[in-house]
């Protein structure tokens, strides 16, 4: 041990560098979110719950009950019916969807030729009901108000609706969540 | 009201007061612990319960106290029900001769003497060595009468931790009992009288480094908490209590760091002392309390900041540095004051 490493331990040097580190520390501001009182805002991209889109003019489901989501779904959590309307277009006469087995991998949304099912930015899915977690169409038709704010806009035509405000803008920010108690 | 009975009924008040005042003062310890510990990791610590999660030491009083407390089938039991005791009776022994406020002089309540001190004990440093050592027994029995591999090396580590650190603290003390020329608490505050200049930690700065490091390791912090060392021996000597018996070790480990940072500030910083004159407005006790918590501030900076020493590491800190420093301190300081005065 050289003269300097005395000097070194004899004056804490080492130790007071790693003090001044912790000391910065507990001065910066926290990285903790206090969740339910605090959330991020989830990114634009972000795979939450799916939503079935309806067209914005007409009302009707986009869905033409092509079975592509339900093919590539890696495990077999949609299950489709389909019929034919009396305007002889193809319709799903159910959309049952299994979230208890959905992995949100999102390939269902990659896939759709038509952009009718996508990935909403609504996570919050936790239930004391398993049968919460058996999403049938008018349930998927519902979860739109979550869709995606870019999407949303596309599938009512331009105008944002209300629901769909808190969009990706600023995506990763901290939002403090409105009426909720600690 | 005659002035024996007097004093007795201070000496009942005091300490009665002071044990409830250092339990309460535990609690905020505890809470300020976990919150600085999530501060100095940018976190936020306990928020839920109180106003920044204030009363969280209660709720997990209230946790311990509706605990099962297990008691393993193949412990020593009277030895295992008898550890945390140990462990905590003397911490509290050494506030006795803990002065927080001026002794002796002029009455000053009722037309009686109140001595802010419960014992003037003549050698009251000695008594707490002698406290710190026998509450390391607390460690030593738990880790023995636990029946378990962890819980006995961590007894056992807490023994050759103690040999290694107590010499040292020893002899750094001895510098101090050498400039007040006397072992009690009350003459060294006594002769640091003055602003902060005129106290110990200037002319004893190399003995008061020794004895603070010495006190982590009496205190069983990290970066010396060999007995605990959680990433290797579970919770080392506490691996088998649960519930209260457990909650008494714990409060044990902050009432004996409330109580060396009451020594620490006793021996090197003018104890009850203001650090100028003119502020003696302030009474004492406000002082110590300031000094203690300040203290406990930098113990738990440390404590967050630096990893665990190794085992051989301690005990080469200890032999090696600490002991020749500490001796070196008290030869001159020995020198210097026959000299000097």
């Amino acid at each position: 041990m050289g003269l300097v490493d005395v000097i070194k331990k004899g004056a804490f040097v080492d130790i007071l560098r790693g003090m001044s580190v912790t000391g910065t520390y507990f001065a910066v501001d926290k990285v903790t979110v206090e969740y339910p009182r605090e959330k991020l805002q989830t990114y634009p991209r972000f795979r939450g719950v799916q939503a079935l889109l309806a067209d914005p003019e007409t009302g009707e489901i986009k869905c033409v009950a092509c079975m592509l989501c339900a093919t590539v779904c890696p495990s077999r959590c949609i299950s489709i019916t389909g019929e034919e309307t009396s305007e002889g277009h193809s319709r799903p006469a159910t959309f049952d969807l299994d979230l208890s087995r959905c992995v949100f991998c999102g390939l269902c949304e990659e896939v759709c030729p038509e952009a009718a099912i996508v990935m909403t930015r609504h996570y919050e899915l936790a239930t004391f009901d398993k049968d919460d977690f058996y999403l049938d169409k008018e349930k998927l038709l519902a979860n739109q108000v979550h869709a995606h704010k870019e999407l949303y806009r596309q599938a009512a035509g331009g105008a944002a609706l209300p629901g769909a405000a808190a969009g990706p803008n600023g995506a990763g920010g901290r939002v403090h969540a409105e009426g909720s108690e600690r | 009201m005659s002035d024996p009975v007097a004093q007795l009924v201070f000496l009942i008040i005091k300490a009665v007061a002071m044990p409830l005042i250092i339990i309460t003062m535990v609690a905020f310890a505890i809470y300020f612990e976990r919150k600085f510990a999530g501060f100095f990791q940018a976190r936020v610590g306990p928020t839920y319960l109180g106003p920044w999660g204030s009363l969280q030491s209660f709720g997990d009083v209230f946790k311990l106290l509706s605990k099962e407390d297990v008691i393993p089938l193949r412990s020593d039991k009277p030895v295992f029900k008898l550890a945390p005791y140990i462990a905590f009776i003397p911490a509290f022994l050494v506030m006795a001769v803990l002065p927080f406020g001026p002794v002796g002089g002029e009455p000053n309540l009722f037309g009686h003497r109140f001595d802010y001190v419960i014992a003037d004990f003549d050698a009251g440093v000695v008594l707490f060595l002698a406290m710190g050592a026998i509450a390391v027994y607390g460690v030593v029995l738990a880790g023995w009468s636990s029946n378990s591999n962890y819980s006995l090396l961590g007894g056992l580590r807490a023994g050759a931790q103690m040999i290694s650190y107590e010499l040292a603290m020893g002899f750094s003390v001895a510098g101090v009992m050498v400039m007040a020329g006397s072992m009690s608490l009350v003459e060294i505050v006594d002769g640091q009288k003055g602003a902060f200049w005129d106290w110990y930690w200037i002319p004893q700065i190399v003995g008061g480094i020794v004895f603070f490091i010495a006190s982590i390791a009496e205190l069983n912090r990290t970066p010396f908490d060999l007995a605990e060392a959680e990433q290797e021996l579970v919770a080392g000597h506490l691996t088998e209590y649960s519930g209260m018996r457990w909650g008494m070790f714990y409060l044990a480990e902050y009432v004996n760091m409330i109580v060396v940072s009451g020594i620490v500030s006793t021996l090197y910083f003018g104890g009850w002392r203001a650090p100028f004159e003119s502020w003696n407005v302030i009474p004492g006790p406000i002082w110590l309390l300031l000094k203690i918590c300040a203290l406990i501030f930098i113990y738990m900076w440390i404590r967050w900041t630096i990893f665990r020493y190794r085992y051989s590491q301690l005990m080469s800190i200890g032999w090696k540095v600490l002991l020749p420093l500490a001796l070196a301190n008290l030869a001159v300081t020995a020198v210097v004051v026959s000299v000097v005065g």
